[in-house]
């Protein structure tokens, strides 16, 4: 999150970066050239970093600062590949179904947590049942809703402490998971979900060692882990620094021996200290930096952009709060009416790639131009459009964004594209932050057009349809409800081809054309840098920063 | 003068009281919730929710809120952020790096600031004069960023010759020296020119005409008798401004990456974390009522005429 006074620096700084620019950038090239493909092994790293929101649990961590750390000190059953995001098996010797709904997962023996004790079918079973445990409050407690007996464990009260009295949930245990024997255990959902192994490479889904459940706080703060690394020190606002896990036997393991996260509060001081060779890796290039694609010049063969699995889309508010855009034709109007090529090149300098439908490109699944011809800009058809819906009935169209974010340059170009097609007047409206905006969305006040983004879980086309278009799903927030989709998500989750069911999930996403809940703007990609000391640095599709292939040169 | 400070010292107390309370409120009163985004776009879960609002008594009145809050803080706990970071913890470490990073700051714009002015001042409308009026207006005109920004690049990235950030939660001095050559930048101007026409205003002044004509050497003339009563308005401004570097160092240190308090109060904030902002701005009116006593004393030192009894 950006601050309004940090916008305006930024964009005055990169007013002074331009003219540094022009004064030559010598200076840092030539260093690299071609060294040895895999550089060497062991050595330490700094990254950029910033602060973890929540404690450092697996089950608790929802946002990228702490997920970074979590992904590099825990191995999940499932590991996503670091190019393609495919799943492939990490502590997973097997996981077998035959009707979607029972998995069996068998767990691969000789694994060790960093003190020593063994991974096993109970690890997972009873980090599961923790996260899942309503009175226990973990932020990613969700992720096992799919679980069979999940309703049971949750509170079910109002008001102040929903877990009081009453609301007291029922069940501290999900029935859905049972322990077979040491290194088996079985999953049942309470629906067909054939995707379900896909989801078991998220964070939420890590095993816990027995110190976890002795004393929850202090592993938060020291958290013991599975992974290719292990949690030296983290000094809080400072930097959390790991070292590989000498225990480590999986297939997943990093080259370097050390990597330490420095926290910045700005990007800008973390790309100078990587222009400087006092950062390793930035996973941040500054607004300053990317005018005129200036970091390729700054950091020649030493940065990577790739595309992740993030959309920005822009979703309308649900009918019964604004009626005024209810009309389909309307909506699709809309969308007709943004240029998002030009306002990619424009303001984002290349750096997003105009969406053609719902999901990302980098999932399995994912077919180009669900959305046709309503995402592409054409102005006539879009008034056309509007004419043929009667018109716009209110007297302007509103976009919100969150005013502590960089999100007031494009939606002032998307507003200014739509009046210009349309001839309707637009005002791109700032709510004050983050917190504020995603309120009044929660509490449906909010009215009009507002911006909302995705980032995947995990690599899976439903991730970026059930979450935010089902009928009554928790990120649902323009309340869209099509019995048709519904369905067909249900008959997706059911097909055990994994092919079929890409199939129906594609069918469902192509209804969101028709109706259009919300306007798909553009995918997101990542950029880093890196300073002239590493090499092999890899951008994941999630955007973070693959530790297994970074090394020295 | 004992008198006098004591009855200072009693007058803090009901400020303090007033001070935090104000910010409290004021803090509590911004709009916006400090759990939308806790859970990223999603909304968090009702018992996530339940229990976060729990452990930082968000479901209280605002007076009760305070109330806790005065209780822990007498007990010397000043309670912990929404991340579950210790505010005390973060105060005794980036409070000394501020006031390291001020007292540099002050140091050198009192220093460069006193002596331009006193040079401007006693040859004024000479090239050196002019130079000083030219450069100073550059200072005041151009932003901290835009300063910060440059010197960062140029000084540090291009010619190596500054470290570009500040990697250690101790800085040394030298690691410092950068940053606080920024932001002293613009109070150096600002000593500079008040020095400058308190000296040529005093210099023009019958007492100091007297003493020439006593056969006063001018270098007494101007040191003793001049430049004494021209720094009561400059004292009165580096007392200010060290409270103002103490909680405003915002940019410079979010530009070098310096872990103080500016930068913590800003994002604190941001992000809602009223137990933070309450707690290090306490701190810092604190440090701002005992720098303005130090201030008032100081006058009685530079002006006899000025007494506290």
């Amino acid at each position: 999150m950006r601050g309004t006074t940090r916008t305006v620096a930024v964009a005055a700084m990169s007013a002074v970066a331009l003219l540094a620019a022009g004064c030559g950038n010598g200076g840092e090239s030539g260093g690299s050239s071609s060294s040895a493909a895999g550089g060497q092994k062991g050595g330490e790293i700094t990254v950029r970093g910033c602060n973890p929101q929540n404690p450092l649990v697996p089950s608790n961590t929802t946002e990228t600062c702490g997920g970074n750390v979590i992904d590099a000190i825990f191995s999940k059953l499932v590991h996503y590949d670091a190019e393609t995001a495919k799943p492939e098996n990490d502590l997973a010797e097997s996981i077998e179904t035959t009707d979607n709904q029972n998995f069996t997962v068998k767990v691969k023996q000789g694994n060790k947590f960093a003190d020593g004790t063994d991974v096993t079918a109970k690890s997972f079973v009873d980090a599961w049942n923790y996260a899942a445990y309503g009175p226990n409050a973990q932020s990613s407690g969700y992720f096992m809703e799919p679980i069979e007996g999940f309703g049971d464990t949750q509170c079910t009260g109002e008001g102040d402490d929903p877990c009081a009295g009453a609301g007291k949930a029922k069940a501290e245990t999900l029935t859905g998971l049972k322990v077979v024997d040491d290194y088996t255990f079985t999953i049942k959902t309470s629906e067909k979900v054939s995707n379900l192994p896909v989801r078991l490479g998220y964070s939420a889904f890590a095993p816990l060692p027995e110190a976890f459940f002795k004393d929850p706080k202090a592993f938060g703060d020291k958290p013991i882990g599975n992974g290719p690394y292990k949690l030296d020190a983290w000094n809080k606002e400072q930097s959390i620094v790991l070292s590989k896990n000498p225990d480590y036997k999986g297939a997943f393991g990093g080259k370097v021996d050390k990597i330490t996260f420095k926290i910045y509060q700005d990007s800008d001081s973390a790309y100078n200290d990587v222009l400087a060779n006092n950062l390793d890796i930035t996973d941040e290039i500054p607004a300053s930096a990317l005018i005129d694609d200036k970091y390729k010049s700054d950091l020649p063969d030493r940065n990577a952009q790739k595309e992740t699995g993030v959309i920005q889309t822009i979703t309308f508010a649900p009918t019964k709060v604004d009626p005024n855009y209810a009309d389909p034709k309307i909506r699709q109007a809309i969308s007709m009416a943004i240029d998002r090529n030009t306002i990619i090149k424009q303001i984002f300098n290349g750096t997003r790639e105009p969406a053609t439908g719902w999901v990302s490109p980098v999932v399995d699944g994912y077919k180009a131009d669900q959305c046709g011809e309503y995402c592409t800009y054409d102005a006539a058809k879009a008034k056309a459009l509007l004419t043929e819906a009667g018109g716009f009935k209110g007297d302007k169209i509103t976009l919100s964004y969150n005013a502590d974010a960089a999100h007031k340059e494009w939606t002032e170009a998307t507003c200014n594209s739509i009046k210009q097609a349309l001839g309707v007047d637009c005002v791109a409206t700032g709510v004050v932050d983050f917190a504020t905006f995603r309120s009044q969305i929660a509490d449906r006040k909010m009215k009009g057009m507002f911006r909302t983004g995705w980032q995947m879980d995990y690599p899976s086309i439903e991730n970026f349809l059930a979450p935010i278009f089902k009928t009554g799903a928790s990120s649902n927030d323009g309340d869209y409800s099509n019995p048709a989709f519904d369905k067909l998500l249900t008959e997706a989750a059911a097909e055990t081809d994994a092919a079929a069911a890409n199939q129906k999930y594609q069918e469902a996403e192509a209804l969101l054309a028709q109706d259009m809940p919300a306007i798909p703007m553009w995918y997101g990609k990542t950029t880093m840098g890196w300073s002239d000391k590493v090499t092999g640095v890899k951008i994941t599709a999630f955007g973070t920063i693959d530790f297994s292939s970074v090394a020295l040169k | 003068m004992g008198t006098y400070v004591l009855r200072r010292l009693l007058q803090m107390i009901p400020v303090i009281l007033g001070a935090t309370f104000l910010i409290f409120a004021m803090v509590f009163a911004l709009p916006g919730d400090p759990l939308a985004g806790k859970c990223g776009e999603r909304p968090c879960s009702p018992a996530y929710a339940a229990a976060f609002r729990e452990k930082y008594n968000l479901n209280d009145p605002l007076l009760v809120q305070y109330g806790k809050y005065v209780g822990n803080l007498a007990q010397g706990d000043l309670g912990e952020t929404y991340n579950n970071i210790s505010v005390a913890e973060q105060l005794k470490n980036r409070y000394p790096v501020t006031a390291k990073l001020a007292l540099i700051s002050i140091l050198i714009e009192t220093i460069i600031g006193i002596a331009a002015g006193v040079l401007t001042g006693i040859r004024k409308g000479g090239f050196l004069d002019n130079l000083v009026l030219v450069s100073t207006l550059v200072l005041i005109s151009i932003p901290i960023f835009v300063i910060g920004g440059l010197a960062q690049y140029f000084l540090g990235v291009k010619l190596a010759l500054f470290p570009v950030t500040v990697t250690s939660s101790t800085p040394t001095v030298y690691q410092l020296l950068l940053p606080a050559i920024v932001l002293g930048s613009l109070s150096v101007a600002y000593v500079a020119r008040l020095t400058r026409t308190n000296l040529v205003e005093n210099l023009r002044s019958d007492y100091v005409r007297t003493a020439v004509a006593k056969g006063l050497t001018k270098r007494r003339a101007i040191g003793i008798h001049a430049l004494r009563n021209s720094l009561i308005p400059v004292v009165t401004f580096i007392g200010f401004d060290f409270g103002a570097l103490l909680g405003g160092a915002i940019v410079t240190e979010s530009i070098f990456n310096i872990p103080g308090v500016g930068g913590y109060i800003f994002r604190s904030i941001r992000s809602r974390d009223g137990v933070s902002v309450v707690g290090a701005v306490t701190v810092l009116v604190i440090v701002y009522l005992f720098v303005n006593l130090l201030v008032d004393l100081l006058y009685g030192l530079l002006d006899p005429r000025i007494t506290h009894d």
